[in-house]
């Protein structure tokens, strides 16, 4: 697996004035992968980015590329190109030239760097646009003209930051597709930055979950989702109801006040544990045969589904159905074993996953902001 | 807020109109005028027709100009770059000090440099302290440049400073990023994009650079002659007001048609024209 290793970031540490970025990080990435690093806002995925990118040397901790040690190597000798956050286009070169910039510096021919910028702009749509100035460009089109002059030298990585953050939400979801397909033609390696966990999920090969400087959890997109391995990544990702468990043995967890039987192993005795519940994975069912019982106290129609805010004992649970119950109907709640997640106690114990302060208001609010 | 109704935004213009019209306009209509007539008042192309005889002399204020103009650039240039790189409070204070000369008369500055590079002066007395060869510098065309680029050198680095300092910084990373070093950034990149700044640097030097009397006047001691100072002559020893109009006026044109040229440079906001 070694040999797969494209870039390797070893006990990497950060500081930059008085604040810790990055904390002894460490993270590979393998050829021809989709990764992306997701977190909040001050997590640490943009220095990432930039450390690879060779904009910023590490406090500490090595970066390889290919093997081979990239400390002293500066940005424009680094077989990496990026997507900025707002596509730094050229202003006084048009979109052709914008394209040819890099090729120009590799002093390719006439004719090749005639070539390569017609596909370029072949593969991002804008054949028409070449003699465009970039000023008059859409978001959209401006995106797309970062894409292709970053594609037109060949890096081996492509770097992207945010790149869809300023774009609308039809947009967003169109360039998501787009990124995907150029990434499996072009068959190189995409690191990709961003706080959307819908677009990390929906793009990724990888994705790596980071908080406060430090990797949270690795995994695929259905991993990080089915498996958090924290109360943050739980939350971070999805919508979860986070409540305070007791594994009494293996596949067997008490929480809420009932015993369910659950599908986790390898727990001490009676240790005390972090119970991930999906909102979609409950189902809604009469109170006499309901495992939980509680009161509806807000229902919002959400087109696909009902989204459901119920009061178990004090906690309010979060619950997706199709089912409709008015607010103050008294309905049972059935969970099935597979839909429990059991998770070991972390710093993120008790912060997040409770859905008492959940208003449509405070959901808006808590929107992670748009770069 | 309520919007002003076009005579009272009119009439919130007319103290400067009335200002423009007395000092502005009318001088230069008396300008014309004179360029076109005679002693008597009669109407005559002869002092246009003599503008020839001063070619030299018209000649030898655009080369210092320029020179001065290229000496400005090129110490303004580094520098600006070098100030964008500084931290923020750094930067104030050294844009501070680089304005500071412009706080004192222009008249004292340049009268002080005199004292400093005549014969007797104060340079070629530490040069004897060192037991170092003197030079003659006053009087010579570079003593006149000299003096052009010192008053006028906060001219060019301002405005360069400010459009470089404008810049988006992720452009040089962008181009970095695309392969290109240091020099190739600044050559394809920085050059290009804070050309607007360059080409009013240009024209705030140049311009006055190419009218002026006073620092030619005292870093020669009167000696080397600009076509400021014939002007100045033709008004002041020689009366000759007819004469004086049509350099006045040859020099304005001049300066109208550099203005012009530096214009293509910068639209209305300073961004580059493609």
């Amino acid at each position: 697996m070694k040999k797969n290793r494209l870039i390797d970031l070893q006990n990497i540490s950060v500081t930059l004035g008085d604040t810790p970025v990055l904390q002894g990080m460490n993270l590979y990435i393998r050829d021809k992968e989709f990764i992306t690093l997701l977190g909040p806002s001050g997590c640490g995925k943009t220095t990432t980015l930039r450390l690879i990118a060779g904009f910023l040397q590490p406090d500490s901790g090595e970066v390889f590329f290919d093997g081979k040690r990239v400390g002293d190597t500066p940005p424009h000798r680094r077989p990496v190109n990026t997507i900025f956050q707002r596509y730094a286009l050229f202003p006084h070169l048009n979109v052709a030239d914008n394209i040819a910039f890099g090729l120009r510096l590799q002093h390719k021919s006439r004719v090749d760097i005639t070539r390569t910028v017609d596909e370029m702009l072949s593969l991002v749509n804008l054949k028409s646009f070449a003699n465009r100035a970039v000023a008059s460009l859409s978001g959209g089109q401006q995106q797309r003209v970062a894409i292709a002059r970053a594609l037109a030298v060949k890096p081996k990585v492509l770097l992207l930051d945010e790149p869809l953050g300023a774009l609308d939400l039809k947009l967003r979801k169109d360039m998501q597709l787009e990124l995907k397909k150029i990434q499996r033609r072009m068959g190189i390696t995409f690191v990709y930055v961003t706080h959307d966990q819908e677009e990390a999920l929906s793009m990724s090969d990888t994705v790596v979950v980071m908080d406060g400087g430090e990797i949270q959890q690795i995994g695929t997109p259905i991993d990080i989702y089915n498996e958090p391995v924290n109360a943050f990544v739980a939350d971070f990702i999805g919508e979860s109801n986070i409540v305070d468990g007791i594994m009494l043995r293996d596949d067997l967890a008490r929480f809420s006040g009932h015993e369910f039987v659950c599908v986790d192993h390898g727990f001490a005795k009676d240790e005390a544990v972090d119970i991930v519940v999906r909102p979609e994975d409950v189902d809604v069912v009469a109170p006499d045969v309901g495992m939980l019982r509680g009161t509806v106290t807000t229902c919002t129609f959400k087109g696909v589904h009902y989204e459901m805010i119920v009061d178990i004992g004090g906690f309010l649970w979060m619950i997706q159905t199709t089912d409709y119950s008015p607010v103050g109907a008294f309905i049972g709640l059935h969970i099935e074993p597979d839909a429990i997640h059991v998770m070991k106690k972390s710093k993120y114990s008790g912060l997040f996953g409770d859905y008492s302060c959940f208003t449509e208001e405070y959901y808006e609010l808590s929107e992670p902001e748009e770069a | 807020m309520r919007q002003l109704k076009p005579l009272a935004r009119r009439l919130l213009a007319s103290p400067y109109i009335v200002w423009a019209v007395l000092f502005v306009l009318a001088p230069m209509v008396f300008v014309v005028y004179y360029s076109f007539t005679d002693r008597s008042g009669a109407w005559t192309l002869e002092n246009i027709l003599g503008l020839g005889s001063y070619a030299q002399l018209f000649g030898r204020s655009i080369w210092y100009s320029i020179v001065a103009t290229l000496l400005c650039f090129l110490l303004a240039y580094p520098l600006a770059l070098a100030l964008c790189k500084m931290k923020v409070k750094t930067q104030r204070i050294l844009v501070m000090l680089v304005m500071l000369p412009m706080w004192m008369s222009f008249l004292i500055r340049t009268y002080a440099w005199l004292v400093l590079l005549q014969d007797e002066g104060i340079v070629n007395h530490w040069l004897d302290a060192l037991s170092l060869p003197r030079f003659h510098m006053i009087n010579t065309p570079g003593a006149v440049i000299l003096g052009m680029v010192y008053n006028y050198l906060p001219f060019m680095i301002l405005p360069i400073y400010t459009t470089l300092s404008k810049l988006d910084g992720s452009l040089h990373e962008a181009a970095h990023d695309l392969g290109a070093n240091a020099a190739q950034t600044l050559w394809r990149v920085t050059l290009p994009l804070s050309l607007p700044g360059i080409a009013s640097g240009i024209t705030m030097v140049l311009v006055p650079s190419i009218s002026t009397f006073y620092i030619s006047q005292k870093m020669s001691t009167g000696n080397i002659f600009m076509i400021g100072d014939m002007i100045e002559q033709k008004f002041v020893m020689d009366y000759d007001l007819n004469m004086g109009a049509a350099l006045s006026l040859a020099l304005m044109v001049m300066v109208i048609v550099s203005m012009m040229v530096m214009r293509r440079f910068t639209d209305n906001e300073g961004e580059v024209i493609p």
